[in-house]
């Protein structure tokens, strides 16, 4: 490939940097509050909630996360063609239920392992933390978010950020449904010129991102490390 | 008037009895230790009357209020969740580990629960933490974090933290006990000035001379009962019951 | 593959029913060579209705369709198919979707047809609604055009180049004549076909379809032998089973197209000539 056309090849993936980008953050901004709520659940002391919870996350985390995608993008055409009344107001056809689907698929599947980070972090707190909070009058949700949190969140830090650059690289699983985004096209151009080189380019990309967070990650790792 | 009546309290873990038939007094300005070998149920007694355990039987009241009382039906009950959230704000806790926290500053660790839970401004809480941390010595440490400070430092914080919220009584739960030799010294001296203050206390403690020294009356446990609950000079010095003499003569040697 | 078996798994988890019924009452549509229209067959007047044809295709098959270095979806299916919608006044839809589970896609309604180079087999016959055989492909050599060579015998002891990985490999190393000719595998045809200029190798073993593209568009003077090897392979259009009014009509659309050139003029613009079989 030439020069001129590498830069075309990177011209387009740069306009596909931003589908794959509103995969990753929006799983983010959903997954986590998610996976905080299942940590809560698979820590309820009710057992047949803490169960079904951990069924939840032995599926999401024992099967592949393209399958899941697959699953997800197609259960509500199916489901629809099953009972017409349920998701009715789904329109498999519309632009944005690929996306839908997709990101659907991605926050049920992050969550579950950001569940299991938390829940390691919350357990790993010790029960004096707890116990002090009480003895000085705090409410259990003032003790959960003002005490517990911001000490759980410094300890997985470390465990979270694994999570964050594989979701970067994860988004390119999007693709088994045709969602446009930087390894579709990829792939797509890799057709059109036949080389391996625009998938090589797609990697650049990956490898870019994964370098930014990496740096932020460890920046924030910093910040945190005000005290021990 | 009584800060604590605490009348026939009983408590067991899986059928092992921990807490048999306590009763006792704690009268306003008054300093009672409580004293007894690893085991005798002295922390569970403390954790029962700070609701961190639930006692099986008998009645808790603090300053005039039934935390734990006997119905009609006999039937042992607790008061309701408001009642018992004011109770436990009349009791301030000190911890053996002090369980400061350790992503906050010491002022706002003394802060916290003035500001969120009495709901004070922060101008109002920050001035009185700067105060209590002046009386613990510690002034110039307000806005280190605690992970920078000695272990009598970090005692002496957390029992700014528990002052900060006026408690009627002040509990100790073997305040030295995690501290190095050298360091006990400094927290005796902090309770020994609250007392000079006439600050009600309840203190678990193994320091014996120390006991001694401060308590308006001492309380030996013994396998989850009370053996003796008198004044210094009796415990120690007069006791004729063996299971006391024996525990004091292994502290004095 | 895997992913086609996942979900047919799916299917019968699900328990639809619905399906199994329709499958069945269209066994006799095919039979009747789709001249059948059922009169419950709504699938004509609901593209004409909506204004809208969703073709489906994986975009990267060159030159049939697939995406350009504009990241504009083209090629000869997409130009015959816009003629199609333009002559059915509505909207083409080109909706990109996974090759591997392109029978489900249809199925659900999201596209409207599969167009996109798709090989005619009796296992895609009995799941789909086929047209008719518009174009034939079949496995060729490619040689330069200065006559010495004119029959696939005379290439006996010299080297051919193939695609590295491709079906034209595997084609070419099973058959009778791979074993009298040198092998040689290249990355990809264009740059095999450079080779073949250069006088590097002595013909270029690939399909006619992409041949007869890259003559066409290089300019080059290659020529394409007679014989072929193995195999030969059909191209058509899949439709749901249940649309015969779409499909049929589509069909008319095509040997229409054919009878007044149209489809000629598209084909020589890709091809170099009118290489389609549309009766």
């Amino acid at each position: 490939m030439t020069g001129e056309e590498i830069l075309k090849v990177v011209g387009i993936l740069l306009e596909y940097l931003v589908p794959t980008l509103k995969v990753f953050g929006f799983t983010l901004l959903f997954s986590i509050p998610l996976g905080l709520v299942v940590a809560m659940l698979k820590m309820c002391k009710f057992k047949p909630i803490s169960w079904l919870t951990n069924l939840y996350i032995l599926i999401m985390r024992g099967t592949p996360l393209m399958l899941q995608i697959i699953v997800v993008y197609y259960a509500v055409p199916y489901i629809q063609i099953a009972n017409p009344d349920m998701f009715s107001f789904i329109d498999i056809k519309d632009e944005n239920y690929m996306f839908g689907a997709v990101l659907v698929a991605f926050v049920l599947n992050y969550a579950a392992y950001f569940a299991e980070i938390f829940r390691g972090g919350i357990e790993s707190i010790p029960k004096g933390q707890y116990e002090a909070a009480a003895a000085l009058g705090m409410t259990k949700a003032q003790t959960f978010f003002r005490i517990i949190l911001p000490q759980v969140i410094k300890r997985i830090v470390p465990a979270s950020s694994n999570e964050v650059i594989t979701l970067v690289k994860d988004t390119s699983l999007a693709n088994v449904v045709a969602y446009a985004e930087i390894t579709l096209k990829a792939k797509q151009q890799m057709q059109n010129y036949a080389s391996l080189v625009p998938l090589f380019i797609a990697g650049v990309f990956y490898f870019a991102m994964a370098t930014i967070l990496t740096a932020l990650f460890s920046f924030i790792e910093k910040k945190l490390n005000y005290y021990r | 008037m009584a800060i604590l009546e605490v009348r026939n309290l009983s408590k067991s873990f899986d059928g092992f009895d921990v807490l048999k038939d306590i009763s006792f007094d704690v009268e306003k300005g008054q300093v009672v230790s409580i004293i007894g070998p690893s085991g005798s149920g002295k922390s569970t007694l403390l954790r029962c009357i700070n609701q961190f355990e639930k006692a099986d039987g008998g009645s808790i009241n603090i300053c005039g209020q039934d935390m734990l009382v006997k119905n009609e039906k006999g039937k042992t009950v607790y008061a309701p969740p408001k009642v018992l959230h004011e109770l436990r704000m009349k009791i301030g806790l000190v911890f053996q580990n002090f369980n400061l926290f350790p992503h906050m500053s010491v002022l706002r660790n003394i802060t916290e629960a003035p500001m969120t839970v009495l709901k004070q401004d922060k101008k109002t809480a920050e001035e009185n933490a700067l105060r209590l941390l002046k009386k613990m010595g510690l002034e110039n440490k307000a806005n280190e974090y605690p992970c920078n400070l000695s272990g009598g430092q970090q005692q002496r914080v957390s029992i700014a933290r528990a002052l900060a919220l006026s408690p009627e009584v002040l509990f100790f739960d073997e305040p030295t006990s995690a501290l190095d030799p050298e360091l006990t010294g400094e927290i005796l001296k902090v309770i020994k000035s609250l007392a000079e203050e006439n600050m009600t206390m309840v203190i678990v403690t193994h320091e014996m001379s120390f006991a001694h020294d401060i308590s308006d009356r001492v309380i030996f446990m013994d396998e989850g009962y009370i053996i003796e609950n008198g004044t210094p000079e009796e415990v120690f010095e007069h006791s004729d019951n063996e299971r006391t003499k024996q525990f004091l003569e292994r502290y004095h040697s | 593959m895997k992913l086609k078996k996942l979900l047919s798994a799916l299917m019968a988890a699900l328990c639809l029913t619905a399906f199994a019924g329709c499958s069945g009452n269209n066994a006799a549509t095919t039979e009747a060579g789709g001249n059948n229209t059922a009169e419950t067959d709504e699938s004509l007047n609901k593209v004409l209705e909506s204004n809208k044809f969703i073709l489906g295709l994986d975009a990267t098959f060159v030159p049939m369709g697939y995406t350009d270095e504009n990241d504009q979806i083209v090629g000869f299916d997409i130009d015959v198919a816009q003629e199609v919608c333009d002559r059915l006044g509505v909207e083409l839809v080109k909706q990109p979707i996974n090759w591997d589970t392109k029978e489900t896609d249809l199925d659900l309604g999201k596209i409207d047809c599969i167009w996109n180079g798709l090989s005619v087999s009796p296992a895609r016959a009995e799941a789909m609604n086929l047209s008719e055989a518009y174009m034939q492909n079949d496995m060729i050599f490619t040689v330069m055009n200065d006559g010495k060579y004119t029959s696939s015998a005379q290439l006996e002891g010299k080297t051919v180049a193939v695609q590295n990985g491709s079906t034209a490999q595997e084609i070419l190393e099973g058959s009778d004549i791979g074993k009298k000719v040198a092998v040689t595998a290249i990355a990809t045809n264009v740059e095999a076909l450079q080779q073949l200029e250069l006088g590097l190798v002595d013909a270029v073993f690939l399909d006619s379809v992409v041949a007869n593209y890259l003559i066409t568009t290089t300019g080059k003077n290659y020529t394409i032998l007679p014989e072929t090897v193995g195999e030969q392979e059909e191209y058509a259009v899949g439709f749901r089973k249940k649309d015969c009014a779409l499909r049929d009509k589509v069909q008319s659309i095509l040997s229409e197209m054919k009878a007044d050139g149209k489809l000629g003029e598209i084909s020589t613009k890709w091809f170099g000539s009118d290489i389609t079989t549309v009766k």
